[in-house]
């Protein structure tokens, strides 16, 4: 084996891996034992490809992507069967069905996502416009439509909120849970947004009835529960753009 | 039975998916479209799927054939068996290519011809072996191992020309010669 054939196949070995002719690796390996120049090579060439991978694994992933997956598709738990044999699969339905009935009990005990996830997800939803479900200025309608797709309806919206007109409303999901979203026209192209999910679905600080502010990114964000509810109001824009919904004045 | 948590799902693989839609399609948005394609499959055909080892496979394999399904000149993109053989990559030096920026890095990718893309795209990725790569890809793991190799000797000249263009010096290991 020459040095050139000893690198074409010691360029393509990882470990564990299985597909190269053994033998030839085998001779390969031997000879970059005995050859330093080979080994230095070898070293080098593993040393690329790890920086040729650890730049392509920082390629952006758009913002939002995620957040659009999650809320477009209706994804419920799946369930992989095994190709067991039915006898096996018959005793083992039994034990499922125990389960299936424990983690019933368990469901109510299930611990909320923190805020910050909460926040992080929802504002990277609007980061991209996002599509409306339902368009219209009319907030009774867009409530009544909210309603019926079972998402939350029952909006408080802050008082000062109310003097601009909606855009229009969808659902989407967190972690299994629904929220909606509801848009409000603020002048030119800029929007408010208001997020609200049952109170369950996020863990808050105490009872949280009054806005605590967060920034992200180039969105502020208000976070407030009422009720059974939890709310998240964000704008593009700092706090003051925020707090004006809020004020009494 | 085994109860895959979508949502663990999605926050595992959308990243590296649509980097790989990214390097089929060569476009931000269809790579997305992909990806979320992608996952509607899984949520409601995933359930066939009867070996959970095998949920990454399955999610790269339905990207790539929903790739394949989209393309309109499919008679360009027909498969052929590559004679199983190995070259020698250009080496560039490592310090050359901690210089770049990521997206030199993806635009040279990208310039590599369309039946290397997918399967170096994959084993850069390094979450796939080559028996799961030819899998995805549905070729032999022959021809994969084959395809890798010059495709990555395709990239390091990509990479080789991207350096030179911002005026880095090039070493070429063996003779170490100098150029750029």
């Amino acid at each position: 084996m020459d040095e050139r054939e000893a690198r074409a196949i010691l360029g393509m070995h990882r470990a564990g891996e299985t597909g190269l002719d053994e033998a030839r690796l085998q001779e390969a390996l031997r000879k970059a034992e005995t050859d330093p120049e080979l080994a230095r090579w070898w070293n080098e060439d593993k040393e690329l490809d790890l920086l040729i991978a650890s730049k392509l694994v920082h390629t952006p992933v758009p913002a939002g992507l995620k957040a659009r997956i999650t809320s477009g598709v209706e994804m419920q738990p799946s369930v992989v069967r095994p190709n067991w044999s039915r006898a096996i699969l018959l005793a083992a339905a039994s034990i499922v069905a125990l389960a299936v009935l424990f983690s019933s009990w368990r469901g109510p005990f299930q611990p909320a996502a923190s805020m910050a996830d909460y926040r992080d997800e929802m504002v990277s939803f609007i980061k991209v416009a996002p599509n409306l479900e339902l368009e219209s200025s009319d907030l009774e309608r867009l409530q009544d439509f909210l309603e019926k797709a079972e998402a939350p309806a029952r909006l408080s919206v802050p008082k000062k909120l109310r003097n601009y007109e909606p855009l229009g409303c969808r659902v989407l999901r967190f972690r299994g849970r629904d929220v909606s979203l509801v848009c409000f026209k603020l002048g030119g192209d800029k929007l408010a947004h208001l997020f609200v999910t049952d109170a369950k679905t996020v863990s808050t600080d105490g009872s949280a009835s009054d806005p605590v502010y967060a920034a992200e990114e180039d969105w502020m964000t208000a976070t407030w529960t009422e009720g059974d509810q939890s709310y998240l109001l964000t704008v593009k824009g700092d706090r003051a753009a925020l707090e004006k919904f809020f004020s009494n004045s | 039975m085994a109860e895959i948590d979508p949502e663990q799902l999605v926050e595992t693989y959308y990243a590296p998916l649509y980097r790989f839609g990214l390097s089929l399609s060569r476009n931000e948005a269809d790579a997305g479209d992909l990806v979320q394609q992608t996952f509607y499959a899984w949520a409601t055909k995933g359930h066939q799927l009867r070996n959970p080892s095998k949920v990454k496979t399955w999610l790269f394999t339905t990207l790539y054939r929903d790739f394949l399904a989209k393309r309109r000149h499919a008679d360009r993109f027909v498969e052929t068996e590559d004679a199983l053989d190995f070259i020698e990559p250009l080496h560039v030096s490592p310090s050359v290519i901690d210089a770049l920026d990521c997206a030199i890095v993806q635009k040279a990718l990208h310039a590599l011809d369309d039946r290397y893309r997918a399967p170096v795209t994959l084993f850069y990725m390094q979450q796939h072996s080559y028996r799961e790569i030819a899998e995805i890809l549905a070729i032999p793991i022959g021809t994969v191992m084959s395809r890798i190799s010059r495709g990555r000797a395709e990239l390091r000249d990509e990479l080789s020309d991207a350096a030179a263009a911002e005026g880095r010096k090039i070493v070429r290991m063996g003779g170490d010669q100098a150029h750029g």
